[in-house]
């Protein structure tokens, strides 16, 4: 009998911990999902805004409310990983018009980005991978935008403007 | 002396009154007035609290809820001819969002994704391709067969009403990232309960 009540007082508190964990576990997950998220993004394809290890807050409301404008940098899902996010600088918002073609082409070619579709760039132009080589992101990719660099402390605060000001048309 | 006393009483009764009057009820008045705000405040304090927390559950089960619909599943009502016959205009679905979190989507299954051209729109096609599949882009009219290879990270959709459809054919492949579930059950009308229907183009899946 003791050892039933023992059991019985055991299972009920490790059901009531399973309960509490879910129910905070969605809050939490609400809170990153419509609120913002920290991210650490890596790679060098956004210097100097943005370098290998920076951590930033990138807020969800903008992506919800369809308020994402040019010049923003957004977390987005990669197109070629569903498991990858990116982080670039939107450069053409859909029906913009965007220049496809390297500073140092003598020609240049123009696109217009389609509709639900926004152009992606990151600002370190000679070595990002982006819109320039896989075309236009679908919108319904992006996650959010980055509002707030965290870390490193010394660089903490509002992102810079795109230094490529020539490219947003 | 006490005339003159009584004559100014009688003249000043008013004020008196007030003095006596004052004397003898302010406390209880002030009483009174005390317990009446006190009162007021712990009701409105109580409402306050009761609204807080009626705020707080809802907040809380609000978040369960859509984690619920998040990981688990959600039911679908569609719209439209692209699916006839398997999902006609006004059925309700049921999408599963396991397969989608696992990555464990197979060709042959009719999805619900989010539509490329309009983010706030979904869309529900088949998977006809998987990244690195070969898909026949042409019609069955056409004399001369044409087909392209779906690329990394994307998927081919196609309706299984190919006369009525938008899909792949004429947007292209999709990231896969844009897919929300599998549809895995048809819940209305009663008479066509279950799982649905394999694909009527099976010639088409290569």
């Amino acid at each position: 009998m003791k050892t039933g009540r023992m059991f019985r007082g055991f299972f009920v508190k490790t059901i009531s911990f399973v309960g509490y964990t879910v129910q905070y576990g969605c809050i939490a997950h609400c809170a990153f999902e419509y609120i913002g998220e920290f991210v650490s993004c890596s790679g060098p394809s956004m210097e100097p805004t943005i370098t290998n290890h920076d951590v930033v807050f990138s807020e969800r409301v903008s992506r919800h409310l369809c308020r994402i404008q040019k010049g923003d940098i957004v977390i987005a899902k990669s197109p070629f990983d569903p498991k990858m996010n990116i982080c670039k600088r939107v450069i053409g918002l859909e029906g913009d018009k965007v220049c496809t073609s390297g500073p140092s082409d003598v020609f240049k070619t123009h696109t217009y980005v389609p509709r639900g579709h926004v152009w992606l760039e990151g600002d370190n132009l000679r070595n990002s991978t982006d819109s320039r080589s896989y075309g236009p992101v679908p919108y319904a990719l992006i996650r959010g935008r980055v509002c707030l660099k965290l870390w490193p402390p010394h660089n903490f605060g509002v992102l810079a403007e795109s230094p490529n000001d020539g490219r947003i048309l």
